[in-house]
């Protein structure tokens, strides 16, 4: 159920994003990688398994005590942080660009900046 | 391991952790522009003598390892983060040393932007620390950290000057390469899911015995496209080229020099080193119809497919990036059609050595192209550093406001030349034996449409080169010629460009030597994975999860 769940987020995430790449505004265009990064992540996370969590896959879990529910491989989350931020900095910096080219050009349709030379 | 000198796996993290000093030394330094500069020179000698070390005591002294690790943390290896340096590595980081630090001197004359002069350097040091990473790491989701070190800063670079094209072709680099981003991680996932391990020698180890390990190897083609498609980004490869020219012109001639020499052949390195030593053991059976080579197509590995899909577009790039350089109307326009077409002369031996079932043609053929490779960043390397003295000089790099540099400039004229030539492949210059060898892997390959193919793209390098020479250097000087004042720091970092591109060419032995050590490493899995040693690592967790840790 859960793996459905994550599928079908996935791949409608991965919709949303290139529909919004394929727009002619360029702030659409930036939100467009950030919804593909974020749905590359989930699809990172998903692809190290949700298990019932173990003291031997999770070993902060051993002092844990009472039930856990299930887990997401902490290696992949640690990978996916690590994505996060790198993802998360790279659109920061191009919404600054973006805003950067409304400066420039006066525009921020991609059709028209295409034109200029 | 045992045999090696005391501190060669030390020596291992020695260039990363020189520009990475480098690197938060001039930005402390942002304000005083002498000391700044001083401190930058010092990192780029540092760095050069710590990749000379890696090359010496590593891979060429008579009784070098050959191949070095260093476990950060000192964690075992499939868990830590693994640096591997071995002959491929250090081939690699041989050419980024030589070109960084001619682009680092050149640099110290003329700086383009104003205020933003204080985050150059450290920039320049963060670029030439990502691309070292990328060479050195031993594991996969690090080469995308790394790869992404690299290109924060080549973002910042193309956008740099702060012009409106600048910033346009920033925006389209940035979204091109986000978007190749997320692409490498679904690649990196899905080879976490499908092997359970992302340390590059454990894959090697776990694809080589795949029942051994309960996985199913066949996905592992599929995966292998994916990230190749984001390294084909990398290194500008059609139809991954679009971003070239634009982005190209964008960046200061002496970053374009590093993105051209450096960068792109990180691209060609994670090809090279993914394909051959990671890949190479997975069983897949294979039949493959393609025409263009007569050697055989089938095979036990993802290999052919890598091959198949290479030979596609370096053919293509060799045609567009020739006939595209031939109508450019700017020396950089010029370069950076030519730097797709010759990216294509060097996989088109990758692609050889991928179909090739031969051991001895395999290893000839990553040689030629690992040789094409050098001389590709020497000869571009040089010319980018040479439109940037012609741009300081007199403003312009359009055809049509140059003339008579020749006469104007003798030193920069030869040094030029001495480039086009390589480019062209002429005898002795470093670019005769890169073009030779390719000719010949492809002739050992037997490989008839291969030949016409490198032939058309060399007839196109010499339309390109003579139009490019007969129209800046040749003729009567132009106004903007007339006025210039060239820098003779500029002018003598590419005389000491082209004199290393004679001498590679004159004293050739010695290279072809470190080539075949580099082709060698590329091509020795088992000395990978022993090396790097994951099986230790994995024993340790056997017996923790097995016994829960008793003895």
């Amino acid at each position: 159920m859960t793996a459905v769940v994550l599928a079908a987020t996935i791949g409608a995430l991965f919709a949303i994003g290139t529909f919004l790449l394929l727009r002619r505004d360029l702030i659409r265009v930036v939100w467009g990688l950030a919804i593909i990064s974020q749905a590359a992540n989930l699809y990172l996370l998903s692809m190290g398994g949700i298990a019932p969590a173990t003291a031997d896959s999770v070993p902060i879990l051993a002092g844990h005590g009472e039930h856990v529910p299930q887990t997401a491989d902490p290696l992949v989350q640690a990978l996916v942080l690590t994505a996060i931020v790198i993802g998360f900095g790279m659109t920061a910096f191009a919404l600054v660009l973006s805003y950067r080219v409304y400066e420039e050009h006066d525009t921020l349709d991609v059709t028209e900046l295409g034109d200029r030379e | 391991m045992t045999t090696a000198p005391i501190g060669t796996d030390t020596l291992v993290i020695a260039p990363m952790l020189v520009v990475l000093v480098a690197a938060v030394g001039t930005l402390l330094l942002g304000r005083r522009p002498r000391v700044r500069a001083a401190v930058s020179l010092a990192g780029g000698a540092g760095y050069a003598i710590a990749v000379a070390a890696i090359d010496w005591y590593i891979v060429l002294a008579p009784d070098a390892p050959g191949i070095a690790t260093y476990q950060v943390g000192d964690w075992p290896a499939p868990f830590g983060i693994t640096l591997v340096a071995d002959g491929l590595s250090a081939f690699m980081l041989t050419m980024v040393a030589i070109l960084g630090v001619a682009s680092l001197v050149f640099s110290t004359r003329h700086l383009p932007g104003r205020e933003e002069r204080s985050y150059y350097f450290p920039l320049f040091h963060f670029l030439a620390l990502g691309v070292t990473g990328a060479f050195l790491t031993g594991d996969l989701f690090n080469l995308f950290v790394w790869f992404e070190v690299m290109l924060m800063a080549s973002y910042v670079f193309v956008a740099y000057s702060g012009g409106p094209q600048h910033t346009r072709a920033a925006f389209w680099y940035v979204s091109l390469n986000l978007l190749a981003s997320a692409i490498f991680l679904l690649g990196v996932g899905g080879v976490y899911a499908t092997t359970g391990t992302l340390n590059m020698a454990d894959l090697a180890q776990r694809l080589a015995e795949p029942a051994a390990y309960g996985l199913e190897p066949v996905p592992v083609v599929g995966l292998l496209g994916l990230l190749l498609s984001v390294f084909a980004i990398k290194a500008g490869l059609v139809p991954f080229q679009f971003w070239i020219p634009t982005a190209y012109r964008a960046a200061p001639p002496q970053i374009t020099a590093l993105l051209a020499g450096a960068t792109k052949k990180v691209g060609i390195y994670a090809i090279i080193r993914l394909s051959f030593t990671v890949f190479a053991g997975a069983e897949v059976a294979v039949d493959l119809p393609l025409p263009l080579v007569d050697v055989a197509i089938a095979g036990d590995s993802p290999l052919p497919f890598v091959g198949a899909a290479l030979f596609l577009m370096a053919g293509a790039s060799i045609l567009l990036g020739g006939i595209g350089a031939v109508g450019r109307d700017s020396l950089e326009g010029v370069f950076a059609y030519s730097s797709i077409g010759q990216v294509g002369f060097i996989a088109i031996p990758v692609a050889i050595a991928a179909t090739a079932t031969a051991p001895g043609l395999r290893k000839f053929a990553i040689i030629a192209a690992l040789v094409y490779a050098l001389n590709h960043t020497l000869a571009k390397g040089l010319l980018f550093l040479a439109v940037g003295t012609v741009k300081s000089a007199t403003r312009t790099s359009r055809f049509a406001d140059l003339g008579g540099l020749a006469s104007r400039s003798p030193p920069l004229a030869i040094s030029v030349f001495v480039g086009s030539l390589a480019l062209v492949g002429i005898p002795p210059l470093s670019g005769f034996f890169g073009k030779f060898l390719v000719f010949d892997a492809a002739a050992r390959a037997r490989a008839g449409p291969v030949i016409v193919l490198l032939l058309v793209g060399s007839l196109l390098t010499i339309a390109y080169a003579t139009r490019m020479w007969n129209q800046s250097f040749w003729g009567a000087q132009t106004p903007a010629v007339e006025a210039a004042t060239i820098d003779s720091v500029q002018v003598a970092v590419l005389v000491v460009l082209a004199a290393t591109i004679v001498a590679v060419g004159v004293g050739f032995e010695p290279v072809y030597e470190f080539a075949e050590a580099a082709a060698e490493a590329a091509l020795d899995t088992e000395g990978y994975v022993d090396a790097v040693d994951p099986q230790n690592a994995s024993e340790l967790t056997d017996s923790s999860s097995g016994g829960g840790g008793d003895h």
